[in-house]
């Protein structure tokens, strides 16, 4: 009988015992949590004041970072906005720091991961960035050396180039951020080729007398040059 | 049938009898293609639930000249703009911008945290800021503005506005209509009443001095709340937010073209929106409130000019004024006669002792703060303080209106 009670107890034991191991864990584990939080959003409050004290929505709206959310058809303010990027950046960071406070190799592990991610993601929102600046200012290039050479559809042509580029950079950012690795560089290298490929077809099909036109006058300006130069 | 008398400083257009819609708008049309037209309407959701929308959007449906018809609606909530929208599908290329939508609110927010002061809800803003709009999508060369509680309305009003601005052989930039408010007798009391014998008292008090004043007093009907000028007045405009704005649009195209660029056009026979109460008692409201922002626009363009008023001026004034007013009560009394109107005495005389009431005040306030002006910066000023406010508001548009 002894040794039956002694077989009911014995893992009721083992549990118990894990459990006051376990236990510091999660309190630990909780006082991170929540200290974490009240951190987290004393933080945002200073933040947001020291950019209203500095007038950081007043200077986005100087600088152009006002539009250019409300074109991500982002409405809200740019300071709350950073504000609230930052804030969850936190929490995510104070929820990782208090999951692994409780000792478990499985969240170890994810926990490490994600903080190996960090400069993927540092990486990938640089890569936007530039990307956004760079688009805009070859797009403007585009149109104004397309109406200066008098081309009938330079908005077009430079809506194209455009979006060439966004595909570009978002293909980057993907792949920085090894979303679908393969399927990314896969898709782009089809679009891209499909689109040079029909471009050189349309050219060489549909331009062969243009094409030739072109060459012919160059040749015909480089003879002309020469005698111009002779005489 | 009207005179073809011409009166004032500007250029009259009347309506001579021989006017045809389909002649008008055939010549607008072939017009448009060289000046493209936007028409604003300011409107608020309570109208949409009166007699006069229903009849307005039934005319629009069938204008087919419009490059562009942009409603601002006012005093909505969601569900409301919504339905908006859907009451105002008729009508072709039309855009509803919702002063009360998230968007908007954003950009009205930007416009505070850059110190841009663009006053209190109403009419003034609100045209504003649809001119903005159409400035911002670049589409149209002429905008053309009519209220939104015009129960008689009919196209041939829009056409004749448009026709004088839109017209490239007239070389108009700016055209305000008149018409006569009766029905069994005159209305239009502020305009009869107050500004007519103000403007009037003032030049006798500075004789000859402001040009404005003559200018001023060569409109048939100064208040009218109609009127089509070229895109970019709208660019350079300082105007008031406040019931000041008939007279603070008028002191700015003063201020920037010629009279002769200027004319009024006979735009109905017949005309009927809703009456505002005297509200004698209160001059936060009613005509009394619209009273007392008119008087305020009026000294303070006037001081603009080099006019230095003092407390015994306004005191002269508030007399002579009367002196004018009740003038005119008999003549207007003699005219109701003649054509068999009914003309209450007792009641015009009253609304001349609150009108009387209104000056003072006006002037008071004037004496107080002189540069206390409700102007809202024109948009060459928030564009350098926003470069990009005005992709900003075509974006909060179109996304309202997706």
């Amino acid at each position: 009988m002894k040794d039956f009670i002694a077989l009911l107890s014995e893992p009721l034991r083992e549990v118990s015992a894990h459990f006051a191991r376990f236990f510091p864990n999660v309190l630990a584990m909780l006082i991170i949590i929540a200290a974490g939080i009240v951190a987290a959003f004393i933080i945002r409050r200073a933040l947001l004041k020291l950019l209203e004290a500095i007038r950081f929505n007043s200077w986005s709206d100087r600088k152009g970072l006002t539009a250019s959310m409300r074109k991500w058809n982002l409405w809200t303010d740019p300071a709350g906005a950073v504000v609230s990027f930052i804030y969850w950046i936190l929490l995510i960071m104070v929820f990782m720091a208090g999951f692994s406070a409780l000792k478990i190799p499985a969240i170890d592990n994810l926990v490490a991961q994600f903080v190996l991610y960090i400069p993927r993601i540092v990486s990938a929102v640089l890569i936007l960035a530039l990307g956004y600046i760079v688009t805009g200012f070859v797009g403007w290039a585009v149109v104004i050396s397309a109406v200066n050479r008098g081309y009938h559809f330079a908005r077009l042509f430079a809506d194209a180039v455009r979006i060439f580029l966004i595909v570009l950079f978002i293909a980057m950012a993907l792949e920085q951020l090894q979303v679908a690795p393969g399927i990314v560089v896969a898709a782009f290298t089809i679009i891209f080729g499909g689109v040079v490929l029909a471009l050189a077809i349309a050219f060489g099909v549909g331009g062969i007398d243009a094409a030739k036109r072109i060459i012919e006058r160059e040749t015909k300006n480089g003879s002309d040059k020469g005698d111009v130069e002779h005489i | 049938m009207t005179d073809f008398h011409q009166t004032g400083i500007i250029t009259t257009l009347h309506n001579l009898g021989k006017s045809s819609l389909e002649r008008l708008e055939e010549e607008l049309k072939a017009f448009v293609r060289l000046r493209p037209v936007a028409l604003v309407l300011p409107a608020l959701y309570s109208e949409f639930e009166g007699p006069a929308m229903p009849g307005i959007v039934k005319e629009l449906a069938k204008v087919g000249y419009l490059k562009e018809v942009v409603l601002i609606l006012d005093a909505a909530a969601e569900k409301d703009f919504q339905r908006v929208r859907e009451f105002m599908s008729p009508v072709a290329n039309v855009k509803v911008i919702h002063n009360d939508g998230k968007r908007i609110k954003d950009i009205y927010a930007a416009f505070a945290r850059n110190h841009l002061e663009v006053g209190q809800r109403g009419k003034g803003r609100s045209v504003w800021l649809a001119s903005g709009y159409v400035l911002a999508r670049g589409l149209s060369d002429v905008i053309v503005l009519h209220d939104c509680d015009i129960v008689t309305y009919s196209r041939e009003m829009l056409a004749r506005l448009c026709y004088p601005v839109v017209n490239p052989n007239l070389n108009f930039v700016f055209c305000k209509g008149f018409y006569s408010r009766v029905t069994d007798r005159m209305h239009g009391r502020v305009t009869r009443l107050l500004v007519t014998p103000l403007l009037r008292s003032l030049d006798s008090l500075f004789p000859g001095e402001f040009p404005f004043l003559k200018f001023l007093d060569s409109f048939r009907y100064l208040l009218s709340g109609e009127f089509a000028m070229v895109t970019d007045l709208a660019r350079v405009n300082r105007i008031p937010w406040d019931w000041g704005l008939e007279v603070g649009s008028l002191a700015e195209v003063y201020r920037n073209f010629s009279p002769l660029r200027v004319c009024q056009v006979d735009i109905a026979t017949t005309y009927e929106h809703k009456h505002q109460a005297l509200s004698a008692g209160d001059p936060g409201k009613g005509l009394m409130r619209m009273t007392v922002d008119i008087c305020k626009a009026i000294f303070r363009t006037m001081a603009s000019e080099g006019a230095v008023f003092s407390d015994g001026l306004f005191k002269s004034l508030s007399v002579a004024y009367l002196r004018r007013a009740e003038d005119t009560i008999m003549k207007y009394e003699a005219d109701a006669a003649i054509n068999g109107l009914f003309f209450d005495r007792n009641g015009e005389a009253e609304a001349v002792d609150a009108f009387t009431k209104a000056i003072a005040i006006a002037a008071r306030v004037y004496m107080e703060d002189p540069l206390a002006t409700p102007l809202i910066p024109n948009w060459n000023r928030v564009t350098s303080a926003i470069p990009g406010i005005l992709d900003m508001l075509t974006r909060a548009v179109e996304e309202d209106n997706r």
